[in-house]
C-alpha cells in the first residue's frame, strides 16, 4: 500500500518546497522522473536500479518481452505498487511521497479492461470525472470533448457491453483525460485489435497530443508501432538495456540479417559449420546471418547461391536492435494467471457484470 | 476542438480533496446502486426469496406453531408463524444482498475495474466506504421488499415502524456488506454464488433463531429440554440472532432478548467488519 496523505497533510513550508519542486521539474521539460528503481518479489529482482527521464510532451515507448519489468515498472508509476528502492516522480509529484497528488496528474489504459460493462458510455466518464474531482461544468464540457475525439458521441448512452474491444479501448483512452492527466500511460493499447483499429488509436493519440499539453508512455509488443516514438527504452530481465531514439538505437544496435532457406539438412549443417559466428538465430526450416559488411552477401551467394530455396536480406530494424541486445526475439504475449474466474464471468456466471 | 479545456488549478489542495471524496463516495455508491437495478437476476431473488419464504414456508408451517402442548413445556410466543418468521424473513434478504455486493468486489478486482479507482486521487478508505455504502443500500432496499408481504403475513406495520426498521436494516446491511467484503478478499478463484450461499448465508439464517423461537418464557434449563445444548448455544453467539430479535421487535413488536442488545450489537458488526475490512483494503 502507497502512503496517501503525505500530499495532504503536509505543512504550508512543505507545500511551498512541493510547488517549487514541481515548478523546476515543469520549466526543465521533464514529465517522469525515474531514479533508481528497484523492486523484488522474494529473490526475484523485476526491476534492478532503473533510472530514466521523460521530457514533457514526449511519446515514450518501453519495448520488451513478456516478464521484463515493463508492467511492473508501470505499476510503480501508477502508483499501485511501491518500489523497494529508488523514487519515481509524475510531472513533479512522487508517486510514494504524495501518491495522490501524483495520481491527479496521470491517466492510465490498462491492458486488461477497466470499464464497469453495466453503466453507459456516458456513467463511465461520468464516474471517473466524479471519483477524479473534477468540477460539474468542466466534467461535462471534457465528456463531449473526448467523445468527440474518440468518434463515440454517438454511443454516449449505449452500455459498454454492447461495444467492440476496439471501442472498449478508444473509451478508456477518452476516459483517462477526462480529468487534467498530464502524463498518459497506455499498457499495450492495441493489443488484440486489428490494424485498422489499431491505426485509429495511433490517430487520436497523435491528435490529442497536439491539443494538448501530454506526455505519452506506451509499453507494446509491436515493434512497428515503437518506430514512432520519441524515444525507446529497451527493458529485459529488470534490466534498462538501451534508451534513446528509434534512428540512433538501429545505427547503434541494430545490423542487416540474412535469412536463408537451406534446400536440405546437408548444406544446412554446411553453413550452420561456416558462419559459426554469424548466426543469429535457427529455426527448423531457417537460418539468420548476420550481415557486416555488403561483400559477405556476395560471398554467401557464390558458395550456397545455388544451394538455397530462398533467401531474404532485412534491413535494420528494432527488431535487430532487440535481438541483439536481449538474444531474443520479442515474443508474443497473452496468459493470465485468473483464467478460470474470468472464463467463468465472460459465460455470463451469476450477479457477475 | 482545437481548444482544450483550460487546466485546472490544484492550488487548492483542500478544496480538491473534499470535491474528490464527495464526488468520489457518491460515484461508488451510485454505480453500485444502478448496477443492482440493472441485474434483473438479483431484482428477482428479492422479490422471489421472501414470497417463498412467507407464503410457502411460512403458511406450510402455520398450523403446527401456535399454543401448542409438547410434553409438559408449553410455547407461549403469543404469533402466528407467519408473523414469527416474517422479520426474519426480511433480514434473509438483507444477508443475501450483501453477500452479492461482496460477490461483486470480486469482480471489480478480477475485471479490473478496481484499478480504475485505485489510480484514481481517491484516499483508500473513502473507496472502501462508497463500495460498502452502495451494497448496504442496495441491501435495505431489498429488505424492504420483504415489508409489501406484510398484508399476507397478517403484520399491520405503521409508517414510524417503517421508518425505524429501515435504520435497523441499513445498520444490518452495512455490517453484513463489511462481512461480505473480509470473505471476498479470502476468494482467490470464484466460481459460483453457491459456496457463499451454502458456507455462509444458510448456516448464519438458519441458526439466529430466525425460523424458530428460543422461547423466553423458557427457563434455561427448559429450553434444553427443548432443544440440544450445542444449538442454544449457537444461536446464542451468532450476532444475527440479535438483529433479528430486532427487526422482531421493530416490527411484531416481540423481543426474545434484551431489545437493546440487538442495535447495540449490529452497531458493533458495521463498525468491526468495516474496520477489519479497511485494514486488509489498506494492506492489499
Amino acid at each position: 500500500m502507497v502512503h496517501e496523505e503525505g500530499d495532504v497533510k503536509s505543512n504550508p513550508s512543505q507545500q511551498q518546497s512541493i510547488s517549487t519542486h514541481s515548478e523546476v521539474a515543469q520549466s526543465a521539460g521533464i514529465g517522469v522522473e525515474v531514479q533508481g528503481l528497484v523492486k523484488r518479489y522474494g529473490t526475484l529482482v523485476a526491476l534492478d536500479h532503473v533510472s530514466f527521464n521523460v521530457k514533457a510532451g514526449e511519446l515514450f515507448a518501453l519495448l520488451g518481452p513478456n516478464g521484463a519489468g515493463k508492467t511492473t515498472l508501470l505499476h510503480i508509476l501508477c502508483t499501485i505498487l511501491s518500489p523497494d528502492e529508488g523514487r519515481a516522480l509524475i510531472a513533479g509529484a512522487d508517486v510514494v511521497q504524495q501518491a495522490l497528488r501524483a495520481r491527479r496528474r496521470l491517466g492510465v489504459v490498462f491492458q486488461e479492461p477497466s470499464l464497469d460493462d453495466r453503466l453507459t458510455v456516458y456513467e463511465n466518464l461520468e464516474f471517473h470525472g466524479l471519483v477524479y474531482g473534477v468540477p460539474a461544468a468542466l466534467r461535462r464540457k471534457r465528456i463531449d470533448e473526448m467523445l468527440h475525439v474518440v468518434e463515440l458521441s454517438d454511443w454516449r448512452e449505449r452500455l459498454v457491453r454492447t461495444l467492440s474491444v476496439g471501442m472498449k479501448r478508444r473509451l478508456e483512452i477518452a476516459r483517462a483525460l477526462i480529468h487534467d492527466s498530464r502524463v498518459l500511460f497506455l499498457d499495450e493499447p492495441t493489443v488484440g485489435l486489428d490494424a485498422q483499429s489499431r491505426a485509429r488509436i495511433w490517430r487520436y493519440l497523435h491528435d490529442l497530443r497536439q491539443q494538448r499539453d501530454l506526455t505519452l508512455i506506451v509499453t507494446t509488443h509491436y515493434i512497428e508501432e515503437v518506430e514512432q516514438a520519441d524515444r525507446v527504452a529497451i527493458i529485459d530481465q529488470g534490466k534498462l538495456l538501451a534508451i534513446d531514439t528509434p534512428l540512433a538505437l538501429k545505427s547503434a544496435h541494430g545490423h542487416e540479417v540474412l535469412e536463408v532457406s537451406p534446400i536440405n539438412a546437408e548444406v544446412r549443417a554446411h553453413i550452420l559449420a561456416e558462419y559459426q559466428n554469424k548466426i543469429v538465430k535457427t529455426s527448423e526450416d531457417q537460418l539468420t546471418l548476420k550481415v557486416e559488411d555488403g561483400r559477405f552477401i556476395e560471398h554467401f551467394l557464390s558458395i550456397y547461391g545455388s544451394q538455397v530455396r530462398a533467401m531474404t536480406r532485412i534491413e535494420p530494424s528494432l527488431e535487430s536492435v532487440f535481438l541483439s541486445l536481449t538474444g531474443r526475439a520479442i515474443r508474443d504475449q497473452e496468459a493470465s494467471a485468473r483464467e478460470r474466474t474470468l472464463a467463468f464471468g465472460k459465460q455470463g456466471g451469476e450477479h457477475t457484470r | 476542438m482545437s481548444a482544450m479545456s483550460p487546466s485546472q488549478d490544484d492550488d487548492n489542495e483542500f478544496a480538491t480533496l473534499v470535491r474528490v471524496i464527495c464526488g468520489g463516495v457518491f460515484a461508488i455508491w451510485l454505480r453500485e446502486v444502478k448496477r443492482a437495478f440493472r441485474d434483473r437476476g438479483q431484482l428477482f431473488g428479492g422479490f422471489s426469496r421472501p414470497i417463498m419464504w412467507v407464503v410457502i414456508m411460512g403458511v406450510g408451517l402455520n398450523p403446527y406453531f401456535r399454543g401448542e402442548v409438547y410434553g409438559e413445556v408449553r410455547f407461549v410466543v403469543p404469533y402466528t408463524y407467519l408473523q414469527f418468521i416474517f422479520p426474519a424473513v426480511i433480514a434473509l434478504n438483507i444477508l443475501y444482498t450483501s453477500v452479492q455486493a461482496a460477490v461483486s468486489v470480486i469482480w471489480d478486482r478480477e475485471f479490473g475495474f478496481l484499478r480504475e479507482v485505485l489510480v484514481s486521487p481517491m484516499p483508500r478508505p473513502f473507496i472502501l466506504f462508497g463500495k460498502v455504502l452502495g451494497g448496504a443500500t442496495v441491501a435495505m432496499f431489498h429488505g424492504s421488499l420483504a415489508l409489501v408481504l406484510s398484508y399476507f403475513a397478517d403484520v399491520p406495520i405503521s409508517s414510524a415502524d417503517i421508518l425505524s426498521g429501515l435504520g435497523l436494516m441499513f445498520l444490518l446491511a452495512f455490517g453484513l456488506t463489511s462481512l461480505g467484503v473480509i470473505i471476498a478478499n479470502r476468494i482467490r478463484s470464484f466460481e459460483g454464488f453457491g459456496v457463499f450461499s451454502n458456507a455462509v448465508i444458510l448456516p448464519l439464517y438458519f441458526c439466529s433463531s430466525s425460523v424458530f423461537p428460543l422461547d423466553p418464557a423458557l427457563t434455561a434449563a427448559q429450553t434444553r429440554v427443548v432443544y440440544p445444548d450445542w444449538l442454544v448455544r449457537v444461536v446464542e453467539l451468532n450476532p444475527l440472532t440479535y438483529a433479528v430479535d430486532s427487526l422482531r421487535g421493530n416490527f411484531i413488536h416481540f423481543y426474545q432478548f434484551d431489545p437493546r442488545l440487538g442495535p447495540l450489537i449490529m452497531a458493533g458488526m458495521a463498525v468491526l467488519f468495516f474496520g477489519i475490512a479497511l485494514a486488509e483494503f489498506r494492506r492489499n
